[in-house]
């Protein structure tokens, strides 16, 4: 049965890296769909960049559990789509996070996505970001805030067919 | 949207104790379980996941509302004790919905897996659940059980389990 998921890139991690990045993104999907398993070398957040975009054309609303609290947390004018509130914790590449880009090659609108994060030993939190950009995404970069990905750390990008 | 589609399974009148995946294949990058259930209890069941028939090293950290407020908890078990299913106090012909995802679940490192998940009780309180959880194992993943705690997985209960596969072709990666 064919898949909806075509898989377009990926990438394993052989040693500490600052950030993984995806260009030459094909057009020809509805949806892109980037699966990210990584730890950090220092606590720090998750991050997101289009097209090489650091202008604050950014902005977010997330919800978030601690295991013992919760929290609401938003903002605009921010220089990245943030894939985490918090920061990751973890030095061995154990966290996941999924992140769904909705049509991301349409030119008549921002681009918005909707992201999961999952660190059992930390934080379980959604949120819902949009880039204010009616550019379509050919590139993308993925970066810890302030510290490197561990070795380990893995990277699938997937274009979902409509 | 899921990838490719492994197996599917439906439970048949009469309710079945589990739906049990085995001799899942390693050549998949990620699992994907979508979760449609219902059991014979007389009011909201739990669901037990396990792994590789394993009892031991599960853990979980939970975000969770009921439509009035939310909550956070961890937890730990001898399966992935958290999910609900509606019993038969619920109302009638409505399952339970979620997804779960394995990340790199054949690999060499413990396996985290992320959950979404819903229950629903039309008119009344139902649940909503993210979670985070790890199964403290370095073993590949070749078989996953869910099974009612309580009771039974009733009739028209479905879960149908996908792999992801990596690949290349679409775009560039450094």
């Amino acid at each position: 049965m064919p898949s909806a998921l075509v898989p377009l890139a990926n990438i394993t991690l052989g040693s500490a890296t600052a950030s993984v990045t995806f260009s030459s993104i094909v057009g020809t999907y509805r949806d892109l769909m980037l699966v990210a398993q990584v730890g950090h070398t220092v606590a720090s957040s998750l991050r997101l960049r289009a097209n090489s975009d650091s202008g604050a054309n950014y902005s977010y609303v997330s919800m978030i559990g601690t295991g013992t609290s919760t929290a609401s947390g938003g903002g605009g004018g921010i220089t990245y789509y943030p894939l985490t509130e918090y920061g990751i914790q973890a030095t061995t590449p154990i966290v996941t996070s999924i992140t769904h880009l909705m049509d991301y090659s349409a030119t008549d609108k921002h681009k918005s996505l909707i992201t999961r994060h999952s660190e059992s030993g930390y934080q379980v939190s959604a949120l819902a970001c949009r880039w204010a950009s009616t550019s379509a995404i050919t590139s993308l970069v993925i970066f810890p805030g302030s510290s490197t990905f561990v070795a380990g750390s893995t990277f699938a990008l997937y274009g979902v067919s409509a | 949207m899921y990838g490719q589609l492994i197996s599917s399974v439906t439970v048949g009148a009469g309710g079945a104790s589990n739906i049990e995946f085995t001799g899942i294949a390693g050549s998949f990058t990620d699992l994907v379980a979508v979760v449609n259930l219902r059991t014979t209890y007389s009011s909201l069941d739990t669901i037990n996941v396990t792994v590789n028939g394993s009892t031991t090293g599960y853990s979980w950290r939970v975000l969770f509302g009921n439509g009035a407020s939310a909550s956070s908890w961890t937890g730990s078990g001898s399966g992935f004790q958290e999910i609900g299913a509606p019993g038969t106090n619920h109302t009638a012909n409505t399952f339970s919905n979620g997804i779960l995802t394995f990340p790199n679940y054949s690999g060499s490192t413990n396996k985290s897996f992320s959950v979404d998940y819903v229950t629903e009780n039309n008119g009344t309180t139902a649940y909503a659940w993210l979670i985070a959880g790890l199964w403290s194992s370095t073993s590949a993943i070749s078989s996953i059980k869910f099974a009612s705690m309580n009771a039974n997985l009733a009739q028209y209960s479905t879960i149908s389990l996908y792999g992801l596969t990596k690949g290349s072709g679409g775009a560039t990666v450094s």
